[in-house]
């Protein structure tokens, strides 16, 4: 079959692109050739499925065999064997469960954070029971708030620099005699808890409380 | 001699009765209900004027009817809009569900488009969807206007395989 010279019209006409006189041209042409007209039927056909059914053109199909993507499947598939890939997903698993189990266990509690002797912290704080005022005489026993259990306290006492430092399970210290002899009535002393976790982090610090022991 | 008639005018019937419904369904939309009673009365109206020796063979018959029926079209939209001011706009690109044939022959074309490659889905889209020219379309794929020419031909011609099988 020949081609018409009016066949390059169909697509013009069926998308309403035509002069008006190009129109009436074509439609009296193709009331007299059969072979446009037939073209044109078709044509017609297909372009209005396409603009009824544009999905069809924009949508990757997945049961249509895509060239692409079976290419693209073949060349993944040749690159790995499948014991390749059963590796490869095995050590993505074990990732995973090191990145959500095993790193986040890790962590500490709190805060790991270190202090000289002379510093104190805000935040996490012990409360300092006895002594907090002037003494008359020198105290026997040191008292805190209990924050909870498995922790162990630190307690320093200080008059100008550290005088005694000491650990304990309890939220109460008896002063040991020889501490005693060293304090002089007078003077002025201060002390401070520090607590720490079953593994050792610093989790609390008192302030530094001060007080002063009368003169006899 | 009425038998030769006859035969006459039933192939006329045959081969300007679908010519002249789809030349009225595209002024007219296939959703207007009044399109095969025009058809009918178009057709009525060709033979009249034949038998009636109105048909000198000046022109072809197929411009004969051509005339007939842009005539008759525009007497009908001309009708319409004196009684609702405006003639009813046919919908543009109505889904082919006319007939049943046009329904197979787009069940057809909808299988023949899932199966093309991308690259002709792309261009079917660009160029009979979005109404992109050639020459816009050539600039969006950055190729010549030849090569969009041949690529819109060939998923075509892949189309018209379907529909023939």
């Amino acid at each position: 079959m020949s081609k018409c010279q009016f066949e390059d019209l169909i697509d013009g006409y069926l998308l309403n692109k035509l002069s008006e006189r190009d129109k009436e041209a074509f439609e009296e042409h193709y009331f007299n050739c059969h072979s446009c007209f037939q073209k044109l039927q078709e044509r017609d056909i297909i372009i209005r499925t396409i603009k009824s059914n544009p999905a069809l053109l924009t949508q990757e199909q997945a049961e249509t065999r895509s060239p692409i993507l079976e290419t693209l499947k073949r060349e993944v598939a040749s690159l790995f064997t499948v014991k390749q890939l059963a590796l490869a997903g095995v050590t993505a698993a074990l990732l995973l469960v090191v990145v959500l189990a095993i790193i986040p266990r890790q962590q500490a509690p709190a805060p790991n954070f270190f202090l000289s002797d002379e510093e104190t912290v805000r935040g996490s704080s012990i409360t300092l029971i006895s002594p907090v005022i002037d003494m008359n005489q020198i105290p026997t026993s040191f008292e805190w708030k209990k924050l909870g259990e498995n922790i162990e306290y630190q307690i320093s006492i200080f008059n100008h620099e550290l005088l005694w430092k000491a650990t304990t399970r309890e939220n109460r210290i008896t002063l040991p005699d020889e501490v005693k002899a060293r304090m002089i009535p007078g003077e002025k002393y201060s002390w401070q808890v520090k607590a720490f976790g079953p593994d050792g982090t610093l989790i609390a610090v008192s302030s530094k409380v001060q007080f002063k022991i009368a003169a006899q | 001699m009425t038998d030769r008639l006859d035969r006459d005018i039933q192939d006329l019937v045959v081969r300007y009765r679908p010519i002249i419904a789809f030349r009225v369904r595209k002024a007219l939309g296939t959703q207007n209900t009044d399109c095969d009673d025009l058809v009918s009365e178009i057709l009525s109206q060709v033979l009249e004027k034949l038998q009636s020796g109105e048909f000198r063979g000046d022109s072809s018959l197929g411009t004969f009817v051509y005339t007939i029926t842009s005539r008759r079209i525009v007497d009908y939209i001309r009708e319409k809009t004196k009684v609702m001011k405006f003639a009813p706009e046919p919908e543009p690109f109505p889904d082919p569900q006319e007939t049943l044939e046009a329904k197979e022959m787009s069940d057809r074309v909808k299988k023949a488009l899932s199966r093309l490659k991308p690259k002709y889905r792309q261009v079917l889209y660009l160029y009979y969807y979005q109404e992109l020219s050639r020459e816009e379309l050539a600039s969006e794929l950055g190729v010549s206007t030849r090569k969009v020419s041949e690529l819109v031909n060939y998923a075509l011609k892949l189309i018209r395989k379907e529909l023939k099988s």
